[in-house]
């Protein structure tokens, strides 16, 4: 253990027990000593890159967090966050338990089980944060990633709605149902598809047909069962009455979400997903899509999860880490990520709970005309273990032996 | 000037022998010639001197120039010049340049050294082309360019690979001429390998004659 | 010790790999039965293998057509020129760019619509992404044709084509038949390793197959990929026990390649033999069909730029409603940058590198062979199969995400071709005219400095912007051994291009195509101007 890293466990052990005992006022005297260490750190934030909006928003959270607190934020753009994990993989492989290169992360579901589980993750840290009283305990994705409890090791960053977007100058009655949406394959063929599985936002339209097709989702909430995957066919009923429907009559799919959403604005198909319910009016607004295009959610309910930041157990500048997941979970900077001229995702905060000035900054957020209203319901997501059970089982019916 | 003396000498690829024994003492002044056909291994012999053996090939003896061991020294060191059947002017510089690379670093003073040069190319009946790019000199030209870059370069010998073989006929009795008058002037012992009897003949000294693949 | 460098050279080239392989052995027997029963691994394995194949087959003979068209009508030198951007193109981008022109709403049949075809919809043709795979032959034949012409030109210089053409043209063959009997077996011997480095890369790319390839199954190397992507950990397994597969596929294939090359040319022979003299007019053929390749390659390129500027625009309109969506050139600034120290400094390590190698080996041409060979392995296999034991090597040497860890592995894929010019050349070099300069009075530095690096200047800079252009187009090994903090606009289109952005992608492509042909321009324009009044030096 080299110096520096050793200055860096003597700053952090009373913190991880300040959760567990001490007054308001050592924890604010502890927070004090993290600010203090992290001022100078660099902080390597692994985070998908692939978003303008969202690069912009990173880097105005670096500008104010080398003003506040003078912490350098490095944004690490991945185009796959399974980069970073492997990453972490191979600096486990190298024997490096510390001084690793990724000091925090943003990931959910899958990979902070794969990672949790492989002990590659740091924590429990988010109780230590001063605006963690602030995240609404109301919404259970806040506290509960894919069923899997975060128990502390990743902080709740932003919302995530399961959305359908269509184009309303082709689509005159969007369907709000899966039954409603097998008609209108039926009578339109070759106009919706959905990206191929593994692809992210393609498994999860497989979860969210899946709980609204289902009569009990209870048995998805624990990892697959050989009973429970019996109860999975009212999905595999659906997905092949529409197939030869689908675009290219399903031989091809889409190999992203954003190649659907591609599809979508040259008019080859009339649906693209989501899981940004603002994704519409934002892509509009930056003329990656048509002014007609609109969301919508199911009226069953939306597939919902949030998203986190971890922090590696081998992350070198781990103070400075904690300064900017604070930071990225202060009312301002929340505000501005719930604002669609900025991001536009929602909240992970309990607005009703902040004092008035801060609630003030969502009062008047602005929705753009192509973003649906909240969804009815908030559906969970399943275990994270059905995402490779779905997976595997939809390449064995539609990929051929 | 100082004789050039081989003791012993013997040129092998691998285990075969390719020439020698050879003992042979070049007097200042002489060309000594040693005349055979082609793959009998004399360019090796040469390379040998200037100490530059090609890979695959060793040798074995001595070689002195006067009292003076040259056996183990780097080419840079030995003081042997040699003129190739190939005049091989450096093509990317003009004939001064050329000269004044072979050109002894004891004449001092870019005055002085562009003297030497324009008196060079004066005595051999090329005054004025300095600046001319090797490639546009006829083959005569350039032969006599590369005989006199190897003579400014003050050599303690002179060691001759068929360096006519390429000239045209009348062109080649005339360079063979002047080579030899060079060397005779300035008292280089001079070893000339060939395998054309006529060179031999214009040499006028002492000839060695081997056989392919051996001695 | 005299062959310092060639060690040096060799370990620089072949640790990664060496590293990459030993992470390979640590595969799992369960994980390897599984990869071969996942669903559609067999479709999967055809369609790598047969798309990899073809595309190799349409390349090598289309840049062969080519190049003996060229040489007869003395277009050579513009035919170096056309092909040149399209080999600086970023596969992703020509993939893109490929879909744009060609799926069912792409620019061809907007241009066509309504007016001709009737469509205000775009029809549910199946183009791009057709089941076959013919569209990916297509996008791979457009790049390694490029890439094989250029390889080929290369080679043209080591062999006496023009009196061998004469020759053969003196017995009576017409100029096509000259050149396909005396020229080509000789061009195709000496590009064996090029051919296969496009036949790995057609088996094992990822890129172009996951813009243009199939779907259900995907190629193989998209599966493996998929693995190596999945959040589940368990699927690691699967991925490394894939690449082995992949490794093992491309062997094989090679192999194949090989055996088919050796009984190619043996029928070639009893071609030639025959003696027959014909015009052979039906392979004029060739010019055309290449010349349609490139058209589509342009195309990509322009519907990439189109889409840029413009944005979507709903069918069959050609041009979006609203221009002018500027790319913030602060954003291109820092991976330009940083692109170009990398390609500078991979050009001048390489230089240095080859040449202080190529000296220990200059009278050594079997040697300089065996080097080529060695230094092509990381070319002939699946890049897959050896980043991340790389990225393990990288972090042991506490070296990964440092700039030093990513032009080490840009090393490795710029070398050979760096090695390919520059020590070919070095061999070239009558060794006689150093020797005189020593016999001259030169020590061996002084010899070298004045005789021999004047004389390789100009294969120097072709060699450099080679190197610059290899360093420009490299992705994986850069994410990898960057850790992702070195962002090259290599790897920020790729990151565009994920999220569909194509604005933005095509703004770093287009920055990606500039870098080299600046490279190349700038060798070529330098090459001329050193020693512009010394015809004997060598070009």
């Amino acid at each position: 253990m080299d110096r520096r890293t050793l200055l860096q466990s003597i700053a952090l052990l009373p913190l991880l027990l300040a959760s567990a005992r001490g007054g308001a006022q050592d924890a604010a005297a502890r927070w004090r000593r993290v600010e203090a260490v992290a001022r100078g750190q660099s902080v390597y934030f692994n985070a998908w890159g692939g978003d303008s909006a969202i690069n912009r928003y990173i880097a105005w959270a670096a500008g104010e967090l080398d003003r506040r607190h003078g912490v350098r934020l490095v944004h690490v753009k991945v185009t796959d966050i399974a980069e970073a994990v492997t990453r972490l993989l191979a600096e486990r492989a190298a024997g490096r338990a510390a001084g690793g290169s990724i000091d925090l992360l943003w990931l959910n579901g899958e990979n902070f089980a794969s990672l949790k589980e492989a002990g590659l993750l740091w924590g429990p840290w988010v109780q230590a944060l001063p605006h963690a009283p602030l995240i609404d305990s109301s919404n259970p994705t806040t506290s509960i990633d894919m069923t899997l409890p975060t128990a502390g090791y990743e902080m709740p960053w932003g919302g995530a709605r399961f959305t359908l977007l269509y184009d309303s100058a082709r689509v005159a009655l969007p369907p709000r149902t899966p039954a409603e949406l097998r008609a209108w394959i039926e009578a339109h063929p070759g106009r919706f598809t959905y990206p191929q599985p593994p692809a992210f936002i393609g498994t999860s339209f497989l979860k969210q047909l899946l709980l609204l097709l289902v009569d009990d989702a209870a048995p998805f909430a624990a990892p697959p069962t050989p009973v429970a995957a019996t109860q999975t066919g009212p999905l595999w009923a659906w997905l092949d009455a529409t197939r030869p429907s689908l675009w290219r009559g399903g031989r091809a799919f889409p190999a992203s979400g954003p190649a659907q959403r591609r599809l979508l604005a040259d008019g080859e198909v009339d649906f693209a997903l989501a899981f940004n319910p603002a994704e519409a009016s934002r892509a509009i607004a930056a003329g990656e899509l048509p002014a007609t295009v609109r969301g919508l959610h199911f009226s069953g309910g939306a597939l919902a999860n949030s998203h986190f930041l971890a922090i590696p157990a081998n992350a070198r500048a781990k103070e400075g880490a904690l300064v900017v997941a604070d930071f990225l979970l202060s009312p301002g900077a929340q505000a501005r990520k719930a604002d669609e001229r900025h991001w536009g995702d929602p909240t992970v905060l309990d607005v009703a709970r902040l004092p008035p000035a801060e609630a003030a900054y969502f009062a008047d957020l602005a929705t753009g005309p192509a973003t649906p209203s909240p969804p009815a319901r908030l559906l969970p997501e399943p275990h994270p273990a059905w995402v490779g059970w779905l997976e595997a089982a939809w390449s064995r019916r539609y990929l051929g032996a | 000037m100082n004789a050039l003396r081989l003791e012993a000498a013997v040129v092998q690829a691998g285990l075969r022998r390719l020439l020698g024994p050879l003992d042979i003492t070049v007097p200042p002044g002489e060309v000594v010639s040693i005349l055979g056909p082609s793959g009998a291994g004399k360019s090796s012999l040469l390379a040998w001197l200037c100490g530059a053996l090609p890979p695959g090939l060793s040798a074995m003896g001595r070689v002195f120039l006067g009292e003076r061991e040259l056996t183990t020294l780097p080419p840079e060191r030995r003081g042997l010049g040699i003129l190739f059947q190939d005049d091989l002017l450096f093509p990317h510089l003009d004939v001064a340049g050329n000269l004044a690379f072979g050109l002894a670093a004891a004449v001092r003073g870019r005055a002085a050294r562009r003297a030497a040069i324009a008196a060079a190319l004066d005595s051999v009946g090329l005054p004025g082309i300095e600046a001319r790019d090797p490639a546009t000199l006829s083959g005569g030209e350039r032969a006599r360019v590369a005989l006199l870059r190897v003579l400014l370069s003050a050599p303690g010998a002179l060691l001759l690979d068929e360096p006519f073989g390429r000239l045209d006929p009348a062109t080649r009795v005339a360079v063979r001429t002047l080579t030899f008058r060079l060397a005779r002037e300035r008292g280089l012992p001079t070893l000339l390998v060939t395998h054309d009897a006529d060179d031999v003949a214009a040499a006028a000294g002492p000839v060695l004659r081997i056989g392919a693949g051996g001695s | 010790m005299r062959n310092a460098g060639v060690i040096v050279l060799l370990a620089v080239a072949l640790l990664p790999v060496a590293a990459g392989l030993a992470g390979l052995a640590g595969v799992d027997g369960n994980a390897l039965r599984e990869v071969l029963v996942a669903p559609g691994v067999r479709g999967a394995l055809a369609i790598s293998v047969t798309s990899g194949i073809l595309a190799t087959l349409v390349a090598v003979v289309l840049a062969h057509l080519l190049v003996a068209a060229a040489a007869g009508a003395g277009w050579l030198a513009r035919l170096r020129a056309g092909m040149l951007p399209l080999l600086a193109l970023p596969h992703l981008a020509l993939g893109i760019g490929l879909v744009l022109v060609l799926a069912p709403s792409g620019l061809l049949l907007r241009l066509l619509s309504p007016w001709a075809t009737g469509f205000t919809q775009p029809p549910g043709w199946v183009t791009v992404q057709d089941p076959a795979g013919l569209s990916l032959v297509a996008g791979l034949a457009i790049k390694e044709t490029a890439f094989l012409v250029l390889a080929l030109l290369a080679a043209l210089a080591q062999v006496p084509a023009a009196g061998l053409l004469r020759s053969a043209q003196a017995l009576g063959y017409p100029p096509r038949h000259a050149w396909l009997v005396a020229v080509a077996p000789l061009l195709a011997r000496q590009t064996r390793l090029p051919v296969a480095a496009v036949l790995t890369y057609g088996v094992t790319n990822v890129d172009l197959a996951l813009a243009l390839g199939p779907r259900t199954p995907p190629p193989f190397a998209v599966l493996v990929w998929q693995w190596f992507t999945s959040g589940d950990l368990a699927a690691r397994e699967l991925a490394l026990a894939g690449t082995l597969v992949l490794f093992a596929v491309t062997l094989a294939v090679l192999a194949a390649g090989a055996a088919f090359y050796r009984a190619a040319s043996h029928a070639w022979r009893a071609w030639a033999a025959t003696g027959q003299r014909s015009h052979l007019s039906g392979l004029a053929l060739a010019t055309p069909v290449a010349a349609l390749l490139a058209l589509l390659g342009f195309a990509a390129v322009a519907a990439l730029l189109l889409r840029a500027v413009t944005g979507p625009a709903p069918f069959p309109a050609v041009v979006a409603p609203r221009i002018g969506m500027a790319v913030d050139p602060a954003l291109l600034a820092a991976p330009l940058a940083t692109t170009l120290a990398l390609a500078l400094a991979t050009a001048g390590v390489a230089l240095m590198l080859t040449l202080w190698a190529a000296e220990a080996l200059a009278a050594r041409s079997s040697a300089r062979a065996q080097v080529a060979a060695l230094l092509f392995v990381p070319l002939l296999l699946p890049q897959l199969a050896f980043l991340f034991g790389w990225q393990v090597l990288l972090a042991r040497l506490r070296i990964d995400g440092l700039f030093v860890a990513v032009l080490w592995s840009h090393l490795v894929f710029a070398l050979p071709y760096v090695w390919g010019v520059l020590a070919e050349a070095r061999g070239g070099l009558d060794p006689r005219l150093p020797l005189v300069a020593r016999t001259l009075g030169a020590g061996r530095g002084t010899a070298w400095w004045r005789v021999t690096a004047p004389l390789l200047l100009r294969s120097t800079l072709v060699a450099g912007a080679l190197a610059m252009a290899v360093s420009a187009a490299v992705y994986l090994p850069t994410l990898f051994a960057g850790a992702g903090r070195v962002a090259t606009l290599a790897t920020e289109a790729a990151a565009a291009i994920a999220s569909g952005n194509l604005q933005e992608a095509a703004a770093h492509a287009a920055l990606q195509v500039v870098v080299p042909l600046t490279a190349f321009t700038a060798a070529a324009v330098a090459s001329r101007c050193v020693f512009r009044d010394r015809r004997g030096v060598p070009g």
